[in-house]
C-alpha cells in the first residue's frame, strides 16, 4: 500500500485514512477506433494507437480523421515507424506535431497531413494510397468511393523509383529490396484494375518471382534469376504505361 | 582497387541519371502537388548516390577533371536518351532544355565539381 504525507492536518484526513490519489489532467477517453483489412491490433499497439489519437485531438482538435497504417499494423514488432495520416483541411505545424508524438511514444513516426480533396485525388490516381488504406485504423469510421483514373505519367514517375533495385542490388537491405518491388508491383496491377490490398500484392509478388515476401525482406535472394525477373516486370511495366502515354496523347489530339 | 572506384562511378552515374529523370518528369506532371506526395516514403536515388559518391576518393573536394567531364557526359547522354524515349510515345511537357543545368547542380550537390 502506498502512503500520501499531507503536512499539517487537514479536516476529513485522518491520519491513516484511505485516499484516492488521481492525476489532474484525465486521459482521454476516446472513442473505439475502426479497423479496416484487419481483424485485430495487440493490446499495446492498440494503446500506442490510442495515445497517438489523444495527441493528435490535443494539438489539432478539429481535423476530420486520422489514420494509422503501414507496417506498425502487421504482426510482429518489426516495424520501423508509424505512419500516422491526418486528413484535415486546416493548416498545422507538422514538425511540432510529430515532436510531440515522437516524444511521447518515443517511436519514430512518419507524419502525413492532407486535405480530403488531395486524398481523393491521391485515391484515384495513385497505387500506392490504396495500398496504404487497404489497411489501416483510424479514428472515425471512413468510406471513401472513388472511380480509379489511370495517369500514365504520374504512375512513370513512381515506377522510376523501382529502377533503383536494377543497379543497387547489392547496397540495399531486405526491406528496401521489398519496399522496391512492391511498388512495381502495385503499379503493374493498378493498371490491369486489380483491386490494391497488401496481401494480393504479396501474393502477386510471390507468384512473379517465385520466393516467399519473407526471404525479400530477409535479403537471401539468388541476385541473377530475381534480378532476371524483376527487368521483365520493370519493362512490362514501363511498356504499359508509354503504351498508356502513347494513347493519351493520340486521344487529346484527336479532340 | 581501380576496379572498384570504376564500378562505384558507374553506380554514382546511374542514380544521379534517376533523380535527374526525376525532377524532369515531375516538372511535367500537370498537379505537382499530386507528384510529391508520399515521396519521402520512398529511398530515393539522390540518397544512394551520396552513399557511393562518400566512398570515391576525393571524398571532401572535386573529382579530377576527367572523371567530371565522364560523369556528367554520362548522366546527360542517359538522361536524354530516356527522355527521348519517352518524347518519342508522345510524352508532353518533358522539358530537356533543363537536363544540363539540373545535372550541374547535382554533380554540385555532390561535390564532383566545386
Amino acid at each position: 500500500m502506498d502512503q500520501v504525507y499531507l503536512p499539517r492536518n487537514r479536516q476529513g484526513f485522518p491520519l491513516g485514512g484511505y485516499v484516492v490519489v488521481k492525476p489532474l489532467e484525465s486521459m482521454h477517453v476516446t472513442e473505439k477506433p475502426h479497423f479496416y483489412g484487419i481483424k485485430e491490433v495487440a493490446p499495446l499497439k492498440l494503446g500506442i494507437v490510442q495515445e497517438i489519437f489523444a495527441l493528435i485531438s490535443r494539438h489539432a482538435h478539429d481535423c476530420e480523421n486520422v489514420l494509422i497504417t503501414g507496417s506498425f499494423l502487421e504482426e510482429g514488432f518489426s516495424f520501423q515507424d508509424i505512419d500516422v495520416l491526418i486528413i484535415t483541411d486546416k493548416e498545422m505545424n507538422e514538425k511540432s506535431l510529430q515532436k510531440a508524438i515522437e516524444s511521447s511514444i518515443k517511436i519514430e513516426v512518419h507524419l502525413l497531413v492532407m486535405s480530403h480533396d488531395a486524398l481523393l485525388k491521391g485515391l484515384a490516381t495513385d497505387p500506392l494510397y490504396h495500398m496504404m488504406l487497404s489497411k489501416a485504423v483510424a479514428k472515425k469510421r471512413f468510406i471513401y468511393h472513388v472511380e480509379r483514373e489511370v495517369d500514365y505519367k504520374l504512375l512513370d514517375l513512381h515506377l522510376l523509383k523501382s529502377r533503383v533495385l536494377i543497379d543497387n542490388f547489392d547496397s540495399l537491405n531486405g526491406n528496401e529490396k521489398y519496399s522496391l518491388v512492391r511498388n512495381m508491383v502495385a503499379i503493374f496491377e493498378f493498371i490491369k484494375g486489380e483491386k490494391l490490398r497488401k496481401e494480393h500484392v504479396d501474393k502477386e509478388i510471390e507468384s512473379i518471382f517465385q520466393v516467399k515476401v519473407f526471404t525479400i525482406r530477409q535479403n537471401v535472394l539468388d541476385k541473377k534469376t530475381f534480378l532476371r525477373e524483376f527487368r521483365g516486370v520493370y519493362q512490362k511495366t514501363l511498356d504499359l504505361i508509354l503504351e498508356g502515354i502513347r494513347h493519351d496523347s493520340k486521344q487529346k489530339q484527336a479532340h | 582497387m581501380t576496379q572498384n572506384r570504376n564500378k562505384l562511378i558507374e553506380l554514382l552515374i546511374g542514380n544521379l541519371v534517376n533523380s535527374v529523370l526525376h525532377s524532369i518528369l515531375e516538372k511535367a506532371i500537370n498537379d505537382r502537388g499530386l507528384s510529391k506526395r508520399y515521396a519521402q516514403e520512398l529511398l530515393t536515388s539522390f540518397s544512394l548516390a551520396q552513399r557511393y559518391r562518400e566512398k570515391i576518393n576525393p571524398v571532401h573536394s572535386a573529382l579530377p577533371y576527367q572523371d567530371i567531364a565522364y560523369i556528367g557526359t554520362k548522366i546527360i547522354r542517359k538522361v536524354k536518351a530516356e527522355l527521348e524515349q519517352r518524347k518519342a510515345k508522345g510524352y508532353e511537357n518533358l522539358d530537356i532544355s533543363l537536363v544540363e543545368g539540373l545535372v550541374e547542380r547535382r554533380l554540385k550537390e555532390m561535390k564532383i565539381t566545386d
